[in-house]
C-alpha cells in the first residue's frame, strides 16, 4: 500500500516536474495564455466588485426608507405613545417617532404658512402620526411585510411608505447581479476554450512524444497528467494575473474617487477583493483550467495511437 | 511466447497484409522475419505488439490473446515488451539519460533505481559517457544504440525488432546484433523484422520468411538444414 502511495506521488511530482519545464520551455506563448486568462476573468471580477461596493454604500443609505402611520382620530393620546413604544419593539423597526396632533399642528402651521386659516377651525383636523424607521439591512420585501403588519393594527388609520427609489435601487442592483453572472459564465467559456486551444496545440506539438511513450507502457491516465497540470496552473496563474489586473486599476481609481466622494461629502472608499473573494476567484480559474485541458486531452489523446 | 494459429490482418479498404499465418516461438528463442518490402515484416511486429489487432484468427503473446485484450490493459502488455525502431524513435527534448529512463517513469520506478538500470542499459550499449548529451548530437549508430538500451532497460522478457540496422552500414550493423545476441544469450526471447540476409546468415538463428502476407519458409536455423 505504502509502496503503492510513494509510486503514485512519484509520478505526480514527475508530471508537475514536466508541466512546469514545459511552460517555461516557451514562456512567452505561456505568458500570453495566462494573460489572455487574467483579463477574461478580470472583467466579470471587476464588474462583481462594482455591484458589491454600490450595494455596500447603499446599504449605507436608509435602504428601509420609512413608514408614516396616521392613527385615527379618536385614539387618545396616550393609548398612541404605548402604541409607538410597542412598535419601536418590533423586529425590523430601528426606531420610531412620535408626533402627536398638537405637534402635528403646529408644525403644519409653521411650514404651510395656512396657519390664520386653521385657527377658524374649531378642532384640530390632523391625526396623531408614528413614523417608522425600519432597520437599514432590512430588504424591500421585510418593510413590505412590515407595512402590512402595521397597516392591520386596530388604532392605524393609514399607512405610507415611500419604497419606490429604494425599490428601484435594488432591482438595479439585481440587474448588475444578473449581468454579471451571465458575463462570468460567458467568460468562463472563453476561458475553457482558452485552455482548451492551448493544450490541444500542446497535444499536436507532442504527438511524437505521446505515441513513444504509449508504445513504451504509458497509460492514458500517465500521459494525461502533464496536460491537465499545465492547463491547472494556467487557469491558477490567469486568475493570478485577474487579482493583479484588478488590484491595478483600483490602485489607479483610489484618487478620482475620494476626490468624488469628498465632494459628496462622504469618505467612502472602493474596497478590493475580500480574502474569501480572491480564494473563490483563484478557486475557479484552476477549475476552469482544469475543465478546458480535461475536455481537449480526452478528445485528442484518444486520436493519438501509434502506428 | 508467441503463437500465432490462422492469423489474418485485413486494412481497411486494402488487400491481406496477412494471411492464414501460423508459427510459435518458445521463450528464449530468436528469430528473424524476413521477406520483401510489403510482404507483412511489420504488420506481424505491430500484431505482437498490439499496435494492431488481427482482423481474425489467434495471436497469443506471453500467454495474452492480443486480439481481446482490452485497452486499459495495453500499457501494462507492453511493459514486459521492448521496441527497437528502424528510425530510432528518441525524444530530442531531452538528454539520452531521460530518453532511456523514460519506459521505467512510466511504471513509476524510484529515481535511484532507475538511476542504476539507465546506467547499467547504457553501460551495455558502451555510451555511459554520452548520457548527459542530447540524443540529436549523436551519430546514427550510437542513436539506435540508445534507442536498444532503451528497449532493454525495463528487462522485457521479449525484445522486437523492426529493420534496427535499415539505417546503418555494416560494421555498426554487426555491433547491433551482437548485442541482440547477446541479449538473446541472456534468455531474453528476440524477433528481428529485417531483409538483411547477411546478418541474418552471419546469427545463424531461426528464420521465418514472408511472401505477400504469407508465411512461406521457416528454417529452424542452419543446424536442421545441415541435417
Amino acid at each position: 500500500m505504502i509502496r503503492f502511495l510513494r509510486a503514485y506521488l512519484r509520478r505526480h511530482a514527475y508530471a508537475l516536474r514536466v508541466t512546469v519545464s514545459q511552460l517555461l520551455r516557451a514562456p512567452l506563448s505561456t505568458l500570453m495564455t495566462i494573460g489572455v486568462i487574467g483579463i477574461t476573468l478580470a472583467l466579470p471580477t471587476g464588474l462583481y466588485l462594482l455591484i458589491a461596493n454600490l450595494e455596500r454604500m447603499s446599504a449605507g443609505l436608509d435602504a428601509g426608507g420609512q413608514i408614516s402611520l396616521f392613527l385615527k382620530r379618536d385614539v387618545p393620546e396616550s393609548a398612541a405613545q404605548r402604541l409607538a413604544e410597542r412598535i419601536a419593539r418590533m423586529r425590523a423597526v430601528e426606531r420610531v417617532e412620535y408626533i402627536s396632533r398638537e405637534q402635528a399642528l403646529a408644525e403644519f402651521k409653521r411650514l404651510s404658512g395656512f396657519g390664520e386659516a386653521l385657527n377658524l377651525l374649531d378642532r384640530n383636523p390632523l391625526p396623531s402620526v408614528i413614523t417608522v424607521y425600519p432597520t437599514r439591512t432590512s430588504r424591500p420585501e421585510a418593510v413590505e411585510a412590515l407595512l402590512r403588519d402595521l397597516r392591520a393594527i386596530d388604532a392605524v388609520e393609514s399607512a405610507q411608505l415611500d419604497l419606490d427609489w429604494v425599490r428601484r435601487l435594488h432591482a438595479l442592483l439585481a440587474l448588475g447581479e444578473r449581468v454579471v453572472l451571465i458575463l462570468a459564465g460567458l467568460l468562463g467559456l472563453a476561458v475553457l476554450l482558452t485552455v482548451g486551444n492551448t493544450v490541444r496545440l500542446a497535444i499536436l506539438n507532442r504527438r511524437e512524444e505521446i505515441e513513444v511513450m504509449k508504445l513504451m507502457g504509458g497509460t492514458n491516465a500517465f500521459i494525461r497528467r502533464p496536460f491537465l497540470y499545465s492547463g491547472v496552473l494556467q487557469g491558477l496563474l490567469g486568475a493570478a494575473a485577474a487579482w493583479l489586473v484588478i488590484a491595478l486599476v483600483l490602485a489607479l481609481l483610489e484618487g478620482p474617487i475620494a476626490e468624488l466622494a469628498a465632494l459628496y461629502g462622504s469618505d467612502a472608499r472602493i474596497q478590493g477583493l475580500s480574502p474569501g473573494a480572491t480564494g473563490y476567484l483563484l478557486g475557479a480559474g484552476a477549475l476552469l483550467g482544469w475543465l478546458g485541458s480535461r475536455i481537449s486531452v480526452g478528445r485528442h489523446l484518444r486520436s493519438i495511437e501509434p502506428n | 511466447m508467441i503463437e500465432f494459429s490462422h492469423v489474418f490482418k485485413r486494412y481497411p479498404g486494402e488487400y491481406d497484409a496477412l494471411k492464414d499465418l501460423n508459427f510459435k516461438i518458445e521463450r528464449g528463442e530468436m528469430v528473424f522475419v524476413t521477406g520483401h518490402s510489403g510482404a507483412g515484416k511489420t504488420t506481424l511486429l505491430k500484431l505482437i505488439s498490439a499496435i494492431e489487432r488481427p482482423t481474425r484468427g489467434q495471436a497469443l503473446v506471453n500467454g495474452r490473446n492480443v486480439g481481446r485484450l482490452a485497452p486499459r490493459r495495453v500499457p501494462y502488455f507492453r511493459r514486459d515488451i521492448g521496441i527497437v525502431f528502424q528510425n530510432y524513435r528518441l525524444l530530442f527534448d531531452r538528454s539520452v539519460y531521460d530518453n532511456v529512463a523514460l519506459p521505467l517513469v512510466v511504471a513509476g520506478l524510484e529515481p535511484r533505481e532507475i538511476g542504476k538500470r539507465v546506467r547499467a542499459a547504457l553501460d551495455k550499449v558502451g555510451l555511459l559517457s554520452k548520457e548527459r548529451l542530447n540524443p540529436i548530437v549523436l551519430s546514427g549508430g550510437e542513436q539506435q544504440r540508445v534507442g536498444i538500451a532503451r528497449a532493454i532497460v525495463h528487462r522485457p522478457s521479449l525484445l522486437l525488432a523492426d529493420e534496427p540496422t535499415g539505417n546503418l552500414d555494416i560494421v555498426l550493423s554487426e555491433g547491433i546484433l551482437d548485442l541482440f545476441l547477446d541479449f538473446n544469450a541472456h534468455g531474453v526471447t528476440v524477433v528481428i523484422a529485417t531483409h538483411d540476409q547477411r546478418l541474418i546468415r552471419r546469427a545463424g538463428k531461426r528464420m521465418l520468411v514472408l511472401k505477400h502476407g504469407e508465411l512461406v519458409h521457416d528454417s529452424l536455423g542452419p543446424a536442421d538444414i545441415l541435417q
